[in-house]
């Protein structure tokens, strides 16, 4: 190791009886340390360090719950296009970009599932039932027509959400294999991600 | 000086090793984990493997030394041990840019989703990947021909506290999108989002940082010391208990896998169809 051939240049310098230069862990060879007359305990560096570190990742994980007391407010009866127009707001909030964008292959949005898609999506299948809304179009509109979530697979998902694994979540309900080419649909929706909505696409624009 | 024995020290090294080389294999083999995540995810493992592997050696040295086969002063073993070293910082270099690598990752798959995809590119994954560890090797092989400098040591430290300062960044501002997430899904009509669920989070994200932060702080904290202080009673006894802080190392090669790549069920699947068939 670099910690003990480095000392022993400085002790060669210094011309000490036993530096030998070796790359052992042999730290006699720093040369005879005394340990009288210490003020405080032998380890206290250790100590001290250990205590410092534990100490310090508690309180990251303080930090971070302090962050999650979210509060979540009761289930209300929203209108769906109240939903739909939160919805809108929080997308844009994150400022993206409405320009043309490329839709993901199967296996990319299958592998880039974020938490965004994956919240949007989510959201998106509950508010299905309202369809009123014109929205980004036709995509949206064969995304409502998919198949149903089941309540229990939303619990799962929410629980995938939140242990934030974030692109380890692997959308288990996509089982086609679109192939790699991603262009279908010029319009940027905002609930893109979804490989339903490639594969309804796929099939409207076939 | 605190001593761990042998076969601990080797059982774990050899344990490090084949996990991440297990790693390695299922996503080669796998041909839906050619993604640029599941690469730096690779990247990590190849330097924990790095880590391990240089443990293991450096012990079968000392343990041929303590035989009598090889010389401690001789020129052939002054070179092993510069390579050696030069692993060693390769791997702890590659450890940290691979786990920055994977926190940017994750970051634009969250903040640019739509367009990740145009942005992270396989090819540009590679890229970034090869920049990383050739900078590494770079690095590693300078580092440990001027060890003697203090100009060596003092950015070597100051990196580790910078990068882990950085990547923290990047969780945390995705950790508070993800809090977003949750308070807007928890207003819909039917969710049951419970608070309990948002503590997995943090739970998640203090165990990313901490392991590292337990496994690498004592090494580095022993690299200062000897450079600084190595004569003090104090630093002596901090640095009497190297053994331990290697083994750590070692134990963060064995955990990282686990919280990276197993978590992934593509992987998981395809360790078990590696195993099971």
């Amino acid at each position: 190791m670099s910690a003990p051939r480095l000392l022993s240049n400085r002790t060669s310098q210094q011309a000490l009886s036993n530096s030998d230069y070796t790359w052992e862990y042999e730290y006699y060879e720093y040369g005879p340390v005394s340990f009288e007359g210490l003020k405080a305990h032998k380890y206290s560096i250790v100590i001290g360090f250990w205590v410092g570190l534990a100490v310090f990742v508690i309180f990251m994980f303080f930090v971070l719950t302090l962050l999650t007391k979210t509060g979540a407010p009761h289930q209300d009866n929203a209108e769906p296009s109240e939903k739909r127009l939160r919805l809108n707001s929080f997308v844009a909030d994150f400022g993206r970009p409405l320009e043309p964008e490329r839709l993901f292959s199967h296996q990319a949005a299958e592998e880039s599932q974020s938490l965004f898609h994956f919240c949007i999506n989510e959201v998106e299948h509950l508010g299905k039932a309202k369809q009123s809304q014109k929205g980004p179009g036709l995509e949206s509109n064969t995304h409502f027509q998919e198949v149903p979530r089941t309540s229990g697979m939303f619990e799962e998902d929410l629980n995938c959400l939140s242990k934030f694994n974030i692109p380890n979540f692997v959308n288990t309900e996509q089982n086609s294999s679109l192939g790699e080419d991603d262009l279908l649909i010029a319009e940027p929706p905002i609930l893109l991600e979804s490989t339903s909505v490639v594969q309804s696409s796929h099939r409207i624009m076939d | 000086q605190v001593v761990v024995p042998e076969e601990v020290f080797f059982t774990v090294a050899a344990a490090g090793i084949l996990e991440n080389l297990l790693v390695l294999i299922a996503v080669v083999r796998n041909k839906n984990l050619h993604l640029p995540m599941y690469f730096f995810i690779c990247s990590l493992a190849i330097s924990d493997m790095l880590g391990s592997l240089y443990k293991t050696l450096e012990n079968i040295f000392i343990i041929l030394c303590k035989m009598g086969y090889l010389t401690r002063r001789g020129n052939f073993e002054k070179k092993l041990d510069d390579a050696m070293d030069s692993m060693f910082i390769l791997s702890l270099l590659g450890s940290i840019f691979s786990l920055l690598a994977i926190a940017a990752d994750r970051y634009i798959t969250i903040f640019y989703a739509l367009r990740y995809h145009n942005i992270m590119t396989l090819r540009r994954a590679l890229v970034i990947l090869a920049i990383i560890w050739t900078f590494c090797a770079g690095s590693s092989i300078a580092i440990a021909l001027f060890s003697y400098e203090v100009a060596t040591v003092i950015p070597f430290t100051i990196l580790f506290p910078l990068m882990m300062f950085f990547i923290l960044c990047l969780y945390v501002h995705m950790f508070l999108l993800a809090r977003s997430h949750a308070k807007k899904i928890a207003s819909l009509p039917t969710s049951t989002v419970h608070q309990r669920t948002n503590m997995k989070g943090a739970i998640t994200l203090t165990i990313f940082l901490g392991v590292f932060l337990c496994c690498w702080a004592p090494f580095v904290l022993h690299i200062l010391l000897a450079r600084f202080c190595p004569h003090n009673p104090y630093c002596a006894c901090y640095m009497s208990i190297f053994h331990v802080n290697g083994t750590l190392i070692m134990c963060n090669a064995i955990i990282d896998p686990m919280i990276f790549a197993f978590r992934s069920p593509e992987l998981w699947n395809t360790f078990k169809k590696m195993f099971c068939c």
